[in-house]
């Protein structure tokens, strides 16, 4: 069956591409720019994708039940801005536990929106994207507001050869992936975006599962937030702004699937430090800043039709099981 | 109007015996009535929005957004959605002026009418081209059309940025455009501004194409439900893909009157509206779940939207209060328009 082995081959560079895409942009960096392919590189490209990477991780439990949440920008802003304003001097435990909070609580209202008013989350977490920078900017009054010496030092503190914020990420991931391998309810959640009608006549409360994954994702929006602002120093009025698009990037990179029930933090992850690597390469070879966003723009597009193709071939392929092709 | 699209396109004439508030939810003029009580109630605070100054102001703001809702009502009435149409205003812009500028631009020397028939076509034939290409990507490779045209936005408004430091000295904008172009954004006819000419044809032509026309009632079928049109010889990736070329043409047709309006061609026009075109057709009552669509609801739509902005601009109101006001409208006409379909589905 020559026919069906082609597939198989094709079915494995698609699922292997954003791997191929990774080897092939750090051998174009690397032979461009002899500074790239240094290990202390390295940990700074991973050192710069915490934030997005543990933002991504969140998005990657909508994204698994085929939802979106386009806030996580605005909701890093929103509860950030709390901490700089009026939590300087405070134990940053206490300052990720209140962002937190505030995030879980951003994460609620969109999931309340979109599972009991049945708005769909484009559009509900839209909206609330620009009621939740309208909140920050109001508590900031538009100006920026620099975050409290212990927040900073957080940024540059090492633990065990390691930065603080690789720390944070690290555990994030370990708790996510736990979850999502390890649990029930993360079964029900890969359950519920492969299929909501079937995960419901098997008894699995949907809609719960889908007002949860949201919280997720405001939580770790606000802990991102936290990452970020460690490394950031201040809060301007842009913090945050249209951070969305490269955290939904990192997930579809990483293989997560936008139609829900097929991808994983694992993925997730890499999709970050991919998307990190290309913009620390960029700056590495002195690309003309104003290219920065057709370069990554151009990269995701990839990644989503990548994804649209490995959906379509799968589906095939799928089909081929069941019934007998009659040439 | 046939009667056979009224039975199938509208909603059904409520019932007397329901509720006020249940008739007013489904009625198709409840967001002119809301835009009615809105200046009732602003005339309260702010009297001068019943000047007629001021409703030049909104007749001018609303007039090119009119254009490029009408054309996101057409890939909406699909289920789809056009978020590139911003991108597409300001990419065209700089495009198209970069075509018509008499400071060194390739049209020097034709006449008057050529360049400006080929810059119109130019804006155009660029916003066309951006829609093909969304277009062709959601129906060739399935992708979903939020993410696309996600890509495409974030492509094109870093490829207009990039192609102004390309081309300008100091990288801002795009001048020297000939007069008679500049005469589409502000020239008047009969004491009628000239775009407002253009946005009636937009608007009439859309109207037929979209309920008097086999396209119309293919863009209907496919919305309704893809498969069902499939299966009844519905070309559904033709159409789907024309759909989203007009949303492109329609926004490139906007940024020429914007262009023509600033005479300069800028990559940053637009970029604050995404969330009115796409929330003036949908306050209007045009469906994101598709199959529900009229030029005339996404009329009412962007004459709401203008009105809440001028309001709040004449308040006086901060860049906090409009982003959560705005996010606020938005949300609310979603809800809105969720429960609408909760109620059909009962009803």
């Amino acid at each position: 069956m020559s026919l069906a082995d082609s597939r198989k081959i094709r079915l494995l560079f698609l699922q292997n591409a954003p791997l191929i895409l990774f080897l092939v942009l750090v051998l174009v960096f690397g032979s461009l720019s002899e500074r790239f392919l240094s290990p202390t590189n390295f940990m700074n490209i991973v050192t710069q994708a915490a934030h997005i990477a543990i933002i991504a991780i969140g998005m990657t439990f909508v994204l698994l039940v085929a939802g979106i949440d386009l806030s996580v920008g605005a909701n890093m802003y929103a509860s950030c801005i709390v901490v700089a304003l009026y939590m300087k001097g405070w134990n940053p435990v206490f300052g990720f536990a209140v962002a937190g909070f505030l995030g879980l609580l951003f994460g609620a209202v969109n999931a309340f929106v979109i599972t009991r008013l049945r708005v769909p989350a484009f559009i509900a977490t839209l909206a609330t994207l620009f009621v939740g920078r309208a909140i920050a900017l109001y508590l900031s009054g538009v100006k920026m507001i620099p975050f409290g010496k212990e927040i900073l030092l957080l940024g540059r503190t090492t633990w065990l050869g390691l930065p603080v914020p690789i720390w944070i990420f690290l555990l994030v991931f370990v708790i996510a992936w736990v979850t999502l391998r390890l649990t029930t309810y993360g079964r029900q959640v890969y359950a519920v975006g492969a299929d909501p009608e079937a995960a419901a006549k098997a008894g699995i409360d949907v809609r719960r599962i889908l007002f949860s994954v949201y919280c997720i994702a405001g939580v770790c929006a606000a802990i991102g937030g936290l990452v970020s602002a460690s490394q950031v120093a201040a809060a301007s009025s842009t913090f945050g702004f249209q951070k969305e698009f490269p955290v939904i990037a990192a997930a579809v990179l990483g293989g997560t699937s936008l139609f829900g029930g097929r991808g994983g933090v694992v993925g997730t992850v890499f999709g970050a430090i991919l998307i990190q690597t290309v913009e620390n390469g960029l700056v590495m070879i002195n690309a003309d800043p104003y290219v920065y966003p057709l370069v990554v723009s151009a990269i995701i597009f990839i990644a989503v039709l990548v994804d649209s193709l490995r959906t379509g071939m799968l589906e095939r392929l799928e089909r081929r099981k069941i019934r007998v092709e009659t040439a | 109007m046939t009667p056979a699209q009224t039975t199938r396109l509208d909603r059904p004439a409520p019932a007397p015996g329901l509720p006020l508030w249940r008739r007013l939810l489904l009625s198709e003029y409840l967001v002119l009535f809301l835009t009615v009580v809105y200046v009732a109630g602003m005339a309260l605070i702010v009297p001068e929005i019943l000047t007629a100054d001021t409703w030049r102001d909104i007749l001018a703001a609303m007039i090119p957004l009119l254009i490029v809702a009408i054309g996101q009502m057409f890939v909406l009435v699909v289920a789809g959605i056009d978020l590139s149409a911003t991108s597409v205003l300001a990419f065209s812009s700089v495009l198209g002026a970069a075509v018509i500028t008499m400071d060194g631009g390739p049209l020097v020397g034709l006449p008057a009418f050529l360049v400006v028939a080929i810059g119109i076509l130019a804006f155009m034939a660029v916003g066309g081209a951006v829609g093909a290409f969304n277009g062709a990507c959601t129906t060739r490779f399935n992708m979903p059309p939020f993410i696309v045209t996600l890509t495409t936005m974030m492509f094109f408004s870093g490829a207009a940025i990039w192609v102004t430091t390309l081309l300008t000295d100091d990288g801002s904008s795009i001048g020297s455009l000939p007069r008679e172009f500049v005469f589409i954004g502000q020239g008047r006819v009969f004491e009628l501004p000239f775009s407002l000419l253009i946005a009636l044809a937009v608007g009439l032509l859309a109207h037929v194409a979209l309920s008097h026309s086999l396209f119309g009632r293919w863009l209907f079928a496919i919305g309704i439900n893809p498969n069902a049109a499939a299966v009844s010889g519905v070309p559904v990736r033709r159409t789907m893909f024309w759909a989203y070329v007009i949303s492109g043409a329609c926004a490139g047709l906007a940024a020429v009157i914007y262009t023509a309006r600033l005479e300069t061609g800028t990559p940053v026009l637009g970029q604050r509206i995404l969330l009115d075109v796409v929330g003036a057709a949908v306050i209007g009552g045009v469906s994101l779940f598709g199959g529900k669509a009229k030029v005339l609801w996404v009329v009412f739509g962007a004459l709401f939207l203008t009105v809440v902005d001028k309001g709040l601009q004449l308040l006086g109101l901060s860049l906090a209060g409009v982003f959560a006001i705005k996010g606020g409208v938005i949300l609310l006409a979603a809800i809105v328009d969720a429960q609408r379909q909760r109620l059909k589905g009962r009803g």
